[in-house]
């Protein structure tokens, strides 16, 4: 039995904030964090325009100025897409909304580098181990327990078998990041979820090098909303050049579409094909690519962010200004808060959630959210009047509408039926040769490195497979539409799961309609293994 | 008893690409790895350990953060790590490598160590010379590509080894020199435990006083082949489909074109 006084789970901003802070409120006791990537990041992915507030919180001034980016924001811009060759720049852009001088570059880089931070302040920090199981005693999480390893596809052990192994933590810190599976059976078990059910949006990203530098372009920004998807459906755009020889491209859908012939990477391959988006990356090549969910369900969306003996930090507590799609700063300053009531309080289960609950609320971050608490609720109810809402948000730096608004479905039962020759339609689009340049999803997917032990036992399990026929035909399978990498198939008149292309991302169970995916975790150590994401 | 595995930190090949305008091999965004090889060959050293209870000494040449794969020794169960890292040792090629890990295997075990364990090769330089050549350097007996190995107390051993013509079946009895092939038992997974445990646990390092080095023999001055230059081989083109349409002699005329423009 390994003893800690804090268990971590999650080597993300949100779990390594937890650990500097820690150490840095000088807690005596000893901190553990663990993270189920081969290494630290590995697992970590976002745009990422950060915004500073939440390193200057943390950092000292000398460990900002040698944080791994390599450029900061000096040009800004947002646009409206028509159509493939037709875009129009947005006039005015509220204060709020803009990042001049916010760093700009990869998150995975920046974990590596809070990670190098944390251990040297005394916590320990160790990958390639899966937390997959909370251990409760009378009802107080007591600690956790990591996956097994070494199991053959049918589940018995190999010759290399490794047993689960138990922690013992005085405050566990559940830090997965959005949809985490540890902190939603939290949520679950214990009824914190929040007035709304969480809603997400599944966003991809490749890293472009450019055949040529372009002096001066590094810093330059531009979001985007409209064309590739109607006005029905929530999605948006963004290109950022993090050096002069590298642009990051990425494209959010927000996961209560209701078209199920949508498919996350054909939009993706289409916003490329753009003339807005062209013009940054024409002749460049893809070097890096991953997917990952993103938490937009706001304000009242957000759960409790504790129970007995544990805590949720970031993305997993909802923790996102859905007006600016920005959590990390937030997420480091729930880490800083959860860290001060775990030194304040002595690690003690019975007093450290309240005691969070209370610092949470006093941060920043946690103003941002409240304030932009209906941003995602107008969508709820359609395109148009969402974007006339958030219009309305926008003006109003995302306070109105001031009360609770919009519909409380969850993302998996906004799917409406396939029309006949829906799909038939969507794939003749598809086949257009100004899209079909762009890296295919099966290319994509290598560029990840996603590596998973085949003989394993598959980690998307399936409720029932009687539904997967049922959903065929009421559905056309949107699994192997919306999962970003490839996962599902359609093979001989039956659904096939190759789980070793998994990015971790949990779109399927997000987004399956009859929720019929079991997300359980695959061996510790497999996984996407973002370098530069 | 003691045995000693040799363990090599190198680039995750899987990765790797080249500048098209340096030819040299971009280091961003690659992760660094325990040769494949080696960790057959670990857990060769920790079976014995299993069986025999045999002291286990894993020994890794490279720069300071080669320790990481001597932290994933120790959290495998090895017993004792050394690293053998010293800028007088840089640009070794295969010769003076193995004349500095023969000297690094004396000063780990103060004296001749009972077996010494390698991976069968590297997948960076993908040479194979380095175990035979410590066992020149040791004068113990040689013994590559094994698949299967088991020693009796008294340190008689038994192998079987993967050759083009099949398997060979080969006994003898200790001090050796052995490579290991990926047909050997798949490499053990280390515990958080014994992560943990690692984390913390000492490495030595050994420089070339520490090995008492001839300092002729090491690094750039001791290697007598020298790396020129590294490039990509050019990429080869699709080449062409030529079809056969039902007419032999349209078939002709359009290979003949293909060949002479």
């Amino acid at each position: 039995m390994i003893e800690t006084d804090v268990l971590i789970v999650g080597a993300g901003p949100a779990g390594l904030a937890t650990a500097i802070s820690l150490k840095r409120c000088g807690f005596a006791g000893r901190v553990v964090v663990i993270d189920k990537g081969c290494a630290v990041g590995s697992h970590v992915l976002s745009g990422a325009v950060m915004d500073p507030a939440g390193f200057r919180e943390l950092l000292t001034e000398e460990e900002i100025a040698k944080l791994p980016v390599e450029a900061h924001v000096n040009r800004e811009s947002f646009r409206f897409i028509f159509g493939a060759k037709a875009s129009m720049p947005i006039p005015w852009v509220p204060p709020m909304m803009q990042a001049h001088g916010f760093p700009v570059g990869s998150l995975t880089k920046v974990a590596r580098y809070l990670a190098s931070i944390a251990e040297r302040l005394g916590a320990e920090v160790y990958t390639g181990y899966a937390v997959t199981e909370l251990i409760e005693r009378d009802g107080v999480v007591v600690g956790a327990r990591t996956g097994e390893k070494g199991l053959a596809a049918d589940g018995r052990p190999k010759s290399n078998h490794l047993a689960s192994e138990e922690i013992a933590a005085k405050v566990t810190v559940l830090a997965e990041g959005g949809a985490g599976v540890l902190t939603d059976r939290l949520v679950e078990a214990k009824g914190l979820a929040g007035r709304r059910p969480q809603s997400y949006a599944i966003a991809v990203k490749e890293l472009i090098e450019l055949a040529e530098p372009v002096a001066g372009s590094g810093g330059t920004i531009m979001h985007t909303f409209g064309y590739p998807v109607n006005l029905w459906t929530y999605g948006g755009g963004f290109v950022y050049h993090v050096s002069d020889s590298r642009v990051m491209v990425g494209y959010a859908l927000g996961l209560d579409y209701i078209d199920a012939t949508l498919d996350v990477h054909e939009i993706f391959r289409r916003y490329k094909a753009t003339g807005a988006v062209g013009r940054h990356i024409s002749g460049g090549k893809a070097v890096a690519y991953g997917a990952k969910v993103i938490p937009e369900g706001g304000f009242y969306a957000m759960p409790r962010p504790h129970a007995l003996g544990a805590l949720i930090v970031g993305d997993g507590a909802g923790l996102l200004d859905g007006l600016r799609i920005k959590g990390i700063h937030i997420a480091i300053e729930s880490g800083i808060a959860a860290a001060a009531a775990i030194a304040e309080t002595s690690a003690d289960a019975a007093a450290v959630g309240e005691r969070y609950h209370a610092l949470l609320r006093a941060t920043r971050g946690y103003a941002e959210v409240r304030r932009v608490k209906n941003v995602h609720g107008g969508f709820t109810r359609g395109a148009p009047f969402g974007v006339a809402m958030a219009g309305l948000a926008w003006a109003t730096f995302g306070r109105f509408p001031f009360w609770m608004f919009g519909r409380r479905h969850r993302d998996s039962e906004t799917m409406r039926e396939l029309r006949p020759g829906a799909l038939e339609a969507a794939a003749r689009c598809a086949a257009d040769p100004a899209i079909r340049a762009f890296p295919d999803r099966l290319t994509d997917v290598f560029m990840s490195g996603t590596l998973h032990e085949e003989d394993q036992p598959c980690h998307l399990h399936l409720v029932d497979p009687a539904r997967c026929e049922a959903c065929e035909r009421r559905f056309g399978s949107p699994c192997t539409r919306f999962c970003p990498a490839e996962v599902y198939r359609r093979d001989e008149g039956r659904l096939r799961i190759d789980f070793s292309n998994c990015l971790h991302c949990k779109t399927c169970r997000i987004k399956c309609p009859l929720e019929n995916v079991e997300w359980r975790f695959p061996q510790g150590g497999d996984g996407p293994r973002y370098t530069m994401m | 008893m003691t045995v000693v595995v040799c363990i090599k930190q190198v680039p995750d090949s899987t990765n790797v690409r080249i500048d098209p305008r340096t030819n040299t091999l971009m280091r961003e965004g690659v992760e660094s790895i325990l040769n494949p090889f080696d960790a057959f060959a670990l857990e060769q050293g920790l079976a014995l350990k299993d069986a025999l209870g045999v002291r286990l000494v894993a020994v890794s040449m490279g720069p300071p953060q080669a320790a990481a794969v001597l932290r994933e020794a120790l959290a495998c169960g090895a017993d004792e790590a050394f690293l053998v890292s010293s800028r007088a040792f840089g640009g070794a090629d295969t010769l003076a490598t193995s004349y500095t890990l023969s000297r690094a295997i004396r000063t780990a075990c103060g004296g001749r160590p009972d077996l010494v364990l390698f991976g069968k090769q590297a997948i960076d330089g993908d040479t194979a010379q380095v175990g035979p050549g410590v066992s020149e350097f040791l004068d113990l007996p040689l013994v590559t590509y094994v698949k299967a190995l088991s020693v009796t107390p008294d340190a008689a051993f038994r192998v079987t080894t993967s050759m083009d013509d099949g398997e060979h079946v080969i006994e003898g009895r200790l001090p050796a020199v052995m490579t290991v092939t990926k047909d050997a038992a798949p490499p053990r997974f280390a515990p958080l435990a014994g992560a943990m445990r690692a984390a913390k646990a000492k490495i030595t390092v050994l420089d070339e006083k520490a090995i008492a080095a001839d300092p002729i023999r090491i690094g750039l001055t001791g290697s007598p082949t020298k790396v020129v230059t590294i490039f990509p081989p050019p990429v080869k083109g699709g080449g062409r489909k030529i079809e056969w349409r039902g007419d032999a002699a349209a078939l002709a005329h359009e290979i003949r074109e293909a060949i002479h423009g």
